[in-house]
């Protein structure tokens, strides 16, 4: 697809979307985990995340699937990257750098590969075992 | 070996995300991508019991209450524009590793509103962290 083709598709500009609208949370993280303690701006950060959720509930008009394993694997990520984040805020709150730090934390790709691998029983591309390797460079620079 | 705290919290982020990378799958093998984004918020709002910090909320300065409540708000957002691009037909090997580039904007931001600076070394490891997010999303 050339590029002015793909200028004008959808999922473009959504997938910019993301980019633009997740660099802000981070900074927003940094800023207020400056002084309010990791757990407690998990409460706000899901308090936050509220409005979204009723968004959608309103765009579904509630009719949710009943697939009970869906719902355990749904809500299991909701705790997972809760506790994620109370990581993220627990690490900005000792004021190392955003940059670091976001840099570091955006790895976790790294660990799902690693576990689609040993769980999943996935097979990694030659792209991946080359990003597992700049990733295992990236953790020991900012290890030194 | 002396580790820094700040690495040590990182590292408590990439195992408990790099799972929910798995879990969400797992979801999404299953129920609509919409469905599993409300989910995720629930499953949220059941950590809120441990995380009620008392009446000391109210003692913290607005605005950074307001970061906190901006941050959940922005960052379910992108979540929801992620599936919006793969509901759209946007492949997900080009989608992924697009949205995943968002580290590039914050380090080019973080120097300019925060006025952070960062050594060489820590420089090098940001451009090794962003071929690899790169990379590891295809």
């Amino acid at each position: 697809m050339a590029v002015s083709d793909t200028l004008r598709t959808r999922w473009f500009w959504y997938s910019i979307s993301c980019v633009i609208i997740w660099a802000p949370f981070f900074i927003a993280s940094k800023l207020g985990a400056r002084e309010i303690p990791a757990p407690t701006m998990q409460f706000l950060f899901t308090i936050g995340s509220l409005p979204i959720m009723v968004v959608l509930l309103l765009v579904t008009k509630c009719k949710l699937e009943k697939d009970v394993k869906g719902i355990t694997y749904g809500t299991g990520a909701g705790i997972l990257a809760g506790l994620g984040t109370v990581g993220l805020f627990a690490a900005y709150g000792t004021g190392e750098s955003t940059s670091v730090v976001t840099a570091v934390t955006s790895l976790y790709p790294m660990v799902t590969v690693v576990l689609a691998v040993l769980i999943l029983r996935e097979r990694l591309t030659w792209l991946q075992v080359t990003g597992l390797a700049f990733a295992a460079a990236a953790l020991v620079l900012f290890s030194l | 070996m002396h580790i820094a705290a700040w690495f040590l919290f990182t590292m408590v982020v990439l195992g408990f995300w790099g799972a929910c990378g798995i879990v969400q799958k797992l979801s999404t093998n299953r129920i609509s991508a919409w469905s599993s984004m409300i989910w995720l918020v629930v499953g949220y709002a059941l950590l809120l019991p441990w995380l009620w910090p008392g009446k000391i909320l109210f003692h913290y300065s607005t605005h950074n209450i307001v970061w906190g409540l901006l941050a959940g708000f922005l960052s379910t957002l992108g979540s929801c524009g992620l599936y919006a691009a793969l509901k759209c037909g946007g492949k997900a090997s080009i989608v992924i590793p697009i949205s995943a580039m968002y580290p590039l904007v914050v380090v080019i931001l973080a120097p300019l509103l925060l006025h952070e600076s960062i050594t060489l070394v820590q420089g090098c490891g940001v451009g090794c962290a962003l071929i690899a997010v790169a990379l590891l999303s295809t």
